[in-house]
């Protein structure tokens, strides 16, 4: 006859592991994203920036690379900015919870 | 694949077409040139268009991207038809049979290809404007 094992509770994990921290720092964090999405933005305007300068002094070689280096930092812009209202509706939307 | 490689397709397609457009803008301008450096009538230019992967890095990206390709010129090649011959035996590059030699280019057929060109320019540009309209409607849904 074969006896049933005892309920035993080692697969609940304490609430403050030591591990929990290593695996935070590997996840990147929102403002990690956001922070390099502004990075990302701004490479586009600087590129933008730069192809707006070489048409105006003569440099540029074709038009359409400059509109469309424009474009792109346009539609980049254009997507941060709706990022940031969307983190500023839930920072808001936090700030006016009743406690 | 992201949101900007539809962008350089059109873009890349843009570039090829303005290179055709030079061409085209050569010929017509050499339509009556009997002489070049190399010796000779002019001989009418046209271009060699050859699909390209967008880059390697994007090739990388997924697998999708082989199907994605863009478009340049790799060479730009003369026509092997021989030279037009007119009579004009008054003219001082006449052999002596009285025929000049002149380029092998119809200046009717650099028109067509001219508007053809423009046509397909025109194309991309609203490839893009269509891109472009599609990602700030994506854009629009945030708000």
């Amino acid at each position: 006859m074969t006896t049933i094992p005892g309920i035993t509770n080692q697969s609940i994990l304490p609430l403050s592991s030591s591990d929990s921290s290593d695996v935070s720092k590997a996840e990147k964090s929102f403002a990690d994203y956001l922070s390099s999405t502004l990075d990302q933005v701004e490479n586009t305007q600087k590129s933008s920036d730069t192809a707006v300068e070489k048409l105006s002094t003569g440099q540029a070689k074709n038009m359409h690379e400059v509109m469309l280096a424009v474009s792109e930092a346009d539609i980049s812009v254009r997507m941060l900015v709706q990022v940031r209202n969307k983190a500023l509706d839930a920072y808001d939307k936090i700030m006016q919870m009743q406690i | 694949m992201d949101i900007f490689s539809s962008f350089r397709v059109s873009a890349s397609a843009l570039k090829a077409q303005t290179i055709r457009l030079n061409t085209i803008s050569s010929n017509l301008a050499n339509v009556d040139t009997t002489h070049t450096p190399e010796g000779g009538p002019y001989k009418k230019k046209s271009v060699y268009f050859q699909s390209k992967p967008l880059s390697f890095k994007d090739e990388l990206d997924s697998n999708l991207q082989g199907s994605v390709q863009g478009v340049e010129v790799t060479k730009i090649l003369e026509d092997k038809s021989p030279p037009r011959k007119v009579y004009d035996p008054s003219s001082p590059d006449a052999d002596k049979d009285g025929y000049v030699a002149m380029p092998n280019i119809s200046a009717l057929k650099e028109m067509v290809d001219m508007m053809s060109a423009t046509r397909s320019y025109e194309a991309n540009v609203t490839a893009i404007q269509s891109e472009k309209r599609m990602v700030l409607k994506a854009i629009d849904l945030g708000s």
